[in-house]
């Protein structure tokens, strides 16, 4: 019998084709909300861009004002026979367009910083990434281990939770002028802060998923003749080691939301220093790009932590399907290169057009193109293709 | 089984068998159960689960634990491995009291619980490493036990890789490479289909006779116990205590054919009025109102 699947069967996957469908939707649709706005004139667009001041003394050519002021005064100005001023509608500077953005995503490396000394974007960047590492390293050298032993043993538990329980509850920003006092305005107490935003939100995060092992394994194995230290090192360690390493992944997720706030603590620093400065300048396209960057590092090591994971647990069922890097990196690489492809025909076409007198030499080239748009359906080949040639 | 047929009586048994009998009591006694009892103190009351509990188990003895759905045989089971402890009674592994679980008592799960980031091979291998044998010599042994149980071919699978019959063989395998004293089984089978199930009885009857173990196995299958077991040990529910012990009085190793012979009915009509109340009581009658049109009887 052929079942041909719904899109929305109650808790059964999707068909890879339609998986990859859905996971590119996900971020185009929010790009083509973001592109229309800023595209579509007259969907919103509340502000006018002046054009030309006219004999007004309130505009500034190159300034946004909002609409009902840039009636008003022009009409007022039409009153007194006087030249009112021009301008065309846009969007709040808060709102780049997309190209803008994407513009500044690359512009942004290459543009020095403000001031002589001040690091240029990518050093911001490597700043955050250390601060990341460092905090989290050092909460997970200490965390993991207080973790599994309060899952395992209950003494640990009783002695290490209720004042973790307590603690946690303690936004970990509020500690900042704490770590300040003690730690200085550089590195140290951002690190601080991602520290305690991670810590102690671990211990019970890997507490919980040691208890969650199954007993019956270490009755096994106890049966099995394993002594107590043995079970700790060849059941309980690896047995959790797969939640352990996905624990893992979340919380880091974790520290990088309190990284932004841990380096506008004592002197700022990193990309949030950037993001601020360009906000301080009215460069809302970089401010963008930071954010943006912020969220690509993110997914790309988590995705990059998750693929990893199917390798370093070859025993987990296959968790079928396309993971959310290989579409990104089959969107990111389908469409550039079959552009490019597609624009190399064209001109090699072109080309043998020109050279040769008669057009009989050119006709297979100009048959075989295709009009570029990929859709989306194509793109999802793309991803798809990506996907088996990475796993 | 109709009422026609008469049945021999289950304690008559032949001379062969009851000079086998009369050998395996001669045998040492591996386990010795001895006035056994289990209260639970749980949130909602007392439960008592054990009481009494006394029988012994010799050397190369196949016993069969049965018993009513919450009569406590996982209790007992866990007790004689060690996992839980008596309220009262003790428990004698080869004349010295348990205390704790240990590889002198090996245990097979209902679900399994293979190592599942371990292979086949390195599973089997668990039992000898923990005892602090050298990689080689475990490795060995485990072959060797992994070939027994028909799964060479899946030395290097991973156990979700497998099928419920070959989990349980490897788990099986994993237990005997420990050699232990006797092999406790807690409703080994039990989640297994029909005909898995009826192969894995051939195959635990096939090692039980090439190998030098001593078994305890739970169910609540009456025909297998028949099949396999020397003597049944039949539990009575609330609190759980021993109805009777039942010698098979049919000459071992037993095959399928056996299935219909007459002693084999007449022990399994035995177990059935044991662990089966002789008639419905009132209190059991479901309170039926007539709900089908008078032309769709069923009889
Ligand atoms: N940890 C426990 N705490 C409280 N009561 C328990 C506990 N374990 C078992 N019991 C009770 O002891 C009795 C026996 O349970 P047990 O699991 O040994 O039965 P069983 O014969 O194995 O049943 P089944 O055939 O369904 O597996 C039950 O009434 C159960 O409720
Ligand atoms: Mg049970």
């Amino acid at each position: 019998m052929n079942r041909r699947p719904s899109w929305l069967a109650i808790r059964e996957p999707l068909s890879p084709r339609k998986a990859t469908a859905l996971k590119l939707a996900s971020f185009l649709l929010p790009l083509l909300i973001w592109s229309i706005v800023s595209y579509v004139p007259f969907i919103w667009h509340p502000m006018i861009l002046i054009t030309s001041a006219g004999d007004s003394d309130l505009f500034v050519k190159g300034e946004r004002f909002t609409r009902e002021l840039f009636a008003s005064e022009n009409v007022g100005l039409v009153k007194d026979g006087l030249k009112p001023g021009e301008g065309y509608r846009v969007n709040p500077v808060f709102l780049p367009a997309p190209h803008e953005v994407l513009k500044a995503f690359f512009v942004a490396f290459k543009t020095p910083p403000y001031s002589k000394g001040d690091p240029w974007l990518h050093q911001s960047l490597w700043h955050s990434i250390q601060i990341i590492m460092w905090g989290f390293f050092s909460s997970a050298i200490l965390g993991v281990p207080m973790g599994i032993l309060a899952g395992t043993f209950d003494a640990f538990s009783k002695l290490f939770e209720p004042f973790i329980d307590f603690i946690r509850y303690m936004p970990a920003p509020a500690f900042g002028a704490l770590c300040v006092a003690l730690l200085g305005i550089d590195d140290g107490p951002k690190i601080a802060i991602i520290w305690i935003g991670t810590f102690f939100q671990m211990v019970l995060v890997v507490a919980n998923t040691t208890r969650l092992l199954d007993v019956g394994l270490l009755e096994a194995a106890q049966t099995l003749g394993a002594s107590r230290r043995r079970l700790v090192i060849n059941v309980i360690l690896p047995g959790i080691l797969p939640n352990l390493y996905n624990d893992m992944r979340i919380l880091l997720g974790w520290a990088w939301t309190y990284l932004i706030v841990a380096e506008l603590i004592g002197a700022s620093s990193g990309i949030s220093w950037f993001i601020n400065q360009q906000g301080k300048h009215f460069h809302f396209d970089n401010v963008f790009a930071g954010i943006m960057m912020i969220g690509i590092i993110g997914l790309i090591c988590d995705q990059f932590l998750a693929l990893f994971s199917t390798y370093l647990f070859p025993w987990l069922p296959n968790r079928r399907g396309t993971s959310m890097m290989t579409v990104v990196a089959g969107a990111f690489l389908f469409f550039p290169q079959r552009y490019l492809w597609q624009r190399g025909r064209d001109k090699a076409a072109k080309r043998a057009e020109r050279q040769s007198s008669g057009s009989i030499a050119a006709k297979p080239a100009s048959v075989a193109t295709k009009p570029f748009p990929a859709s989306i359906h194509e793109a999802s080949a793309g991803g798809a293709i990506a996907d088996v040639s990475i796993t | 089984m109709s009422q026609s047929l008469e049945l021999p009586s289950y304690l008559e048994k032949e001379p062969a068998v009851e000079d086998r009998f009369r050998r395996i009591y001669q045998r040492p006694v591996v386990l010795d159960v001895a006035g056994l009892g289990k209260t639970f103190h749980a949130a909602n009351g007392v439960v008592e689960a054990l009481r009494d509990i006394h029988f012994k188990v010799h050397r190369r003895e196949f016993i069969c634990v049965i018993g009513p759905s919450g009569c406590g045989k996982s209790t007992l089971i866990r007790i004689l491995a060690g996992l839980d402890y008596p309220t009262s009674g003790a428990v004698k592994l080869d004349g010295h009291e348990v205390s704790g679980p240990g590889p002198d008592r090996g245990m097979v799960f209902q679900n399994y619980t293979l190592f599942p980031w371990l292979t086949v091979k390195r599973n089997v291998m668990f039992g000898p490493r923990m005892k602090g044998h050298q990689y080689r010599v475990s490795e060995a042994e485990a072959r060797k036990w992994i070939k027994m149980v028909g799964l060479d071919r899946f030395e290097n699978s991973y156990p979700n890789q497998l099928s419920g019959g070959m989990k349980q063989r490897v788990a099986i395998a994993r237990t005997l490479a420990n050699q232990p004293r006797i092999v406790l089984m807690d409703e080994p089978f039990g989640a297994l289909d029909a005909q898995t199930r009826a192969q894995m009885q051939a195959y635990l009857q096939q090692i039980w006779l090439n190998v030098d173990v001593t078994i305890l196995f739970i169910t609540h299958d009456l025909d297998e116990a028949i099949y396999l077991a020397d003597r049944i040990v039949v539990l009575d529910a609330h609190p759980g205590r021993i109805a009777e012990i039942i010698e098979v009085p049919l000459p071992q190793p037993r095959t399928p054919e056996d299935f219909i012979s007459p002693k084999f009915l007449a022990t399994r009509k035995r177990l059935d009025t044991l662990i089966h109340p002789p008639k419905m009581n009132d209190e059991d009658r479901l309170p039926m109102v007539k709900m089908t049109e008078p032309g769709d009887d069923v009889i």
